[in-house]
């Protein structure tokens, strides 16, 4: 017998509602679609570009880095404080993703006249956003080594 | 689907059995994280159709000048829904990523259907995600019209999105009913009734863990921003990109006077308004004119299609007190120009409705002061319940319909 990798535990069978959402979600998409090419016409292919672009940018770049550094911190990182190094490094990257445009300055280039966009320090803002997250798993860390590490069932205390 | 038996992928990297070991990817996981987005999805569409018709208003409907804030609430919220939405979508795909890998990749024509309408789905979510965010940026780093692609990407993902809960609606019913132990990726088999978080590997962060980070980025990220808009917090906006009390007199500007290259006309001793279009007896008016007309105030909310907003208390002509000067009787919808020349925005439609409301000013002063160049000197259209783009600045003619 092939074993299966990662397949679905009990690959679902194709209800009645699977076909009716599909009748349904496939008109709006189709609706979509002749949207863009009734209104972008001269633009269809970047469009087309940009959304399966950003499919593959995340599931062959985003997602593969978020899972390597996942992955590194299980290797490097003992069992103890791994959750919320893992969860202080997500919610760093989310908040610099966030941050991105205005620590680049990327909308100010465009309106260099306009000092109301963009008005902050972003460096600034950014660095005190992850300092909080970071003061946050520090509690969270010294929560953890302030409680007794649970004893595992199978090497009982002499 | 023999042939998948037979072709199989190398047993090396993300197609290995034990590639993906998280405790947290489990089906639970998906289907919490899951219906979260759909709430989230669903919450911006809707809003984001609003505006849409708020801007482009379709002849069979009519779209009410009161409550006035009410587009200042909706774009609030679609902004700050998609901003809380990008740690959820995240932490979604990052729950579900190793069925990516998974073989054999379908199971039957239901089954490639439904991978099929996976593309439009994650590739439209991270694009109106992404787009929206640098928007509200004012970055703009694609050739295409931003508007008008971002809405229909919208339809496009949000009929991937009803597929999507077509297809998963039982397996996200099963998953909330039984604990969702089925794990996903690690091929480590839990009971079926036994308790995930107990019987599963631990390896990093648990289930409950990753969905408390989720959520509680997410609050964060709302906790940043939406101070842009919810002035109480606004000193806590660190990652808004306009703070609603910066900006000449107090608060933001979208487009300069320089960038609309209006600064000259706006200025010109030769500024004039013009009231033309339907009307017994088209006027001229000079600003010493405008002035001399009974003034009003209103205290409306300014509301960027960006997510910002603010209110402002605003003093100017009333535009019904306008259109009878210049002898048009009852209520008629105008265009409202502007001095700026060549752009999409330089005229907006006032509805018969919103002429008659006695809040819809031509303004010229705001705060007790005139208007400064940028916030549209020497007459702006200020109106309730009206998208920021359609308050249109530096006022200079009124086409009666």
């Amino acid at each position: 017998m092939t074993p299966s990798t990662h397949a679905d535990p009990a690959p679902e069978r194709a209800g009645i509602t699977f076909w009716i959402a599909l009748v349904i979600g496939g008109g709006i998409m189709a609706f979509g679609i002749r949207g863009v090419l009734d209104n972008l016409s001269s633009s269809v292919t970047d469009v087309a570009k940009w959304v399966i672009g950003a499919a593959l940018i995340h599931d062959f770049v985003i997602a593969p880095i978020a899972v390597g550094i996942g992955w590194a911190v299980g290797r490097g990182v003992s069992m103890r404080w791994r959750a919320p190094i893992q969860a202080g490094l997500m919610a760093t990257a989310i908040t610099v993703a966030i941050g991105w445009p205005g620590l680049r300055g990327y909308g100010r280039h465009l309106v260099p006249d306009n000092p109301s966009v963009q008005p902050l320090n972003y460096a600034t803002a950014v660095g005190t956003v992850v300092g909080i997250i970071w003061a946050v798993v520090a509690i969270w860390l010294i929560a953890r080594a302030l409680r007794p590490r649970p004893v595992p069932a199978t090497h009982p205390r002499k | 689907m023999r042939i998948f038996g037979a072709i199989r992928p190398p047993a090396v990297g993300p197609f290995r059995d034990d590639a993906f070991t998280s405790s947290a990817r489990i089906e639970r996981t998906a289907a919490i994280l899951g219906i979260a987005l759909g709430v989230s999805f669903f919450t911006c569409f809707a809003t984001g159709l609003y505006s849409h018709l708020a801007q482009y208003p379709p002849s069979w409907l009519h779209l009410s000048a009161r409550p006035a804030g009410l587009y200042r609430f909706t774009q609030g919220v679609h902004i700050a829904t998609g901003l809380a939405s990008i740690p959820l979508l995240f932490a979604k795909l990052w729950t579900v990523f190793p069925k990516l890998f998974a073989w054999p990749p379908f199971q039957g024509v239901a089954s490639l259907l439904e991978r099929l309408s996976l593309l439009p789905l994650v590739g439209g979510a991270v694009f109106l995600l992404f787009s929206g965010l640098a928007n509200i940026n004012l970055w703009y780093p694609w050739p295409f019209n931003f508007p008008i692609a971002h809405y229909w990407v919208a339809w496009i993902t949000i009929g991937g999105l009803v597929v999507h809960i077509g297809a998963k609606i039982s397996t996200t019913r099963a998953a909330l009913r039984r604990g969702g132990a089925d794990t996903i990726g690690a091929t480590t088999t839990v009971e079926p009734n036994s308790d995930a978080s107990v019987a599963a590997p631990v390896n990093g962060m648990s289930r409950r863990q990753l969905l408390a980070t989720a959520f509680g980025i997410s609050g964060l990220v709302t906790l940043v921003t939406v101070g842009q808009t919810y002035a109480p917090l606004r000193k806590l906006a660190l990652l808004a990109p306009r703070r609603p009390d910066v900006g000449p007199q107090g608060f933001p500007v979208n487009r300069t006077a320089r960038a609309a290259g209006v600064t000259e006309a706006a200025r010109s001793a030769d500024y004039r308004l013009e009231v033309t279009g339907r009307v017994p007896k088209p006027i001229t008016l000079d600003l010493d004119q405008i002035r001399a007309m009974p003034q009003h105030s209103a205290t409306l909310p300014i509301a960027c299609v960006e997510g910002w907003s603010t209110t402002q208390d605003w003093e100017g002509i009333r535009l019904r007190d306008l259109l009878a000067h210049a002898g048009v009787g009852g209520s008629r919808a105008v265009r409202i120009e502007s001095l700026q020349q060549h752009r999409s925005y330089r005229s907006s439609v006032v509805d018969a409705e919103q002429v008659s409301d006695p809040d819809t000013l031509l303004a010229l002063r705001v705060n007790g002061e005139a208007l400064e160049l940028d916030h549209g000197a020497p007459l702006r259209l200020i109106g309730p319940n009206r998208p920021g783009v359609m308050q249109t600045k530096w006022v200079t003619r009124v086409v009666v319909l």
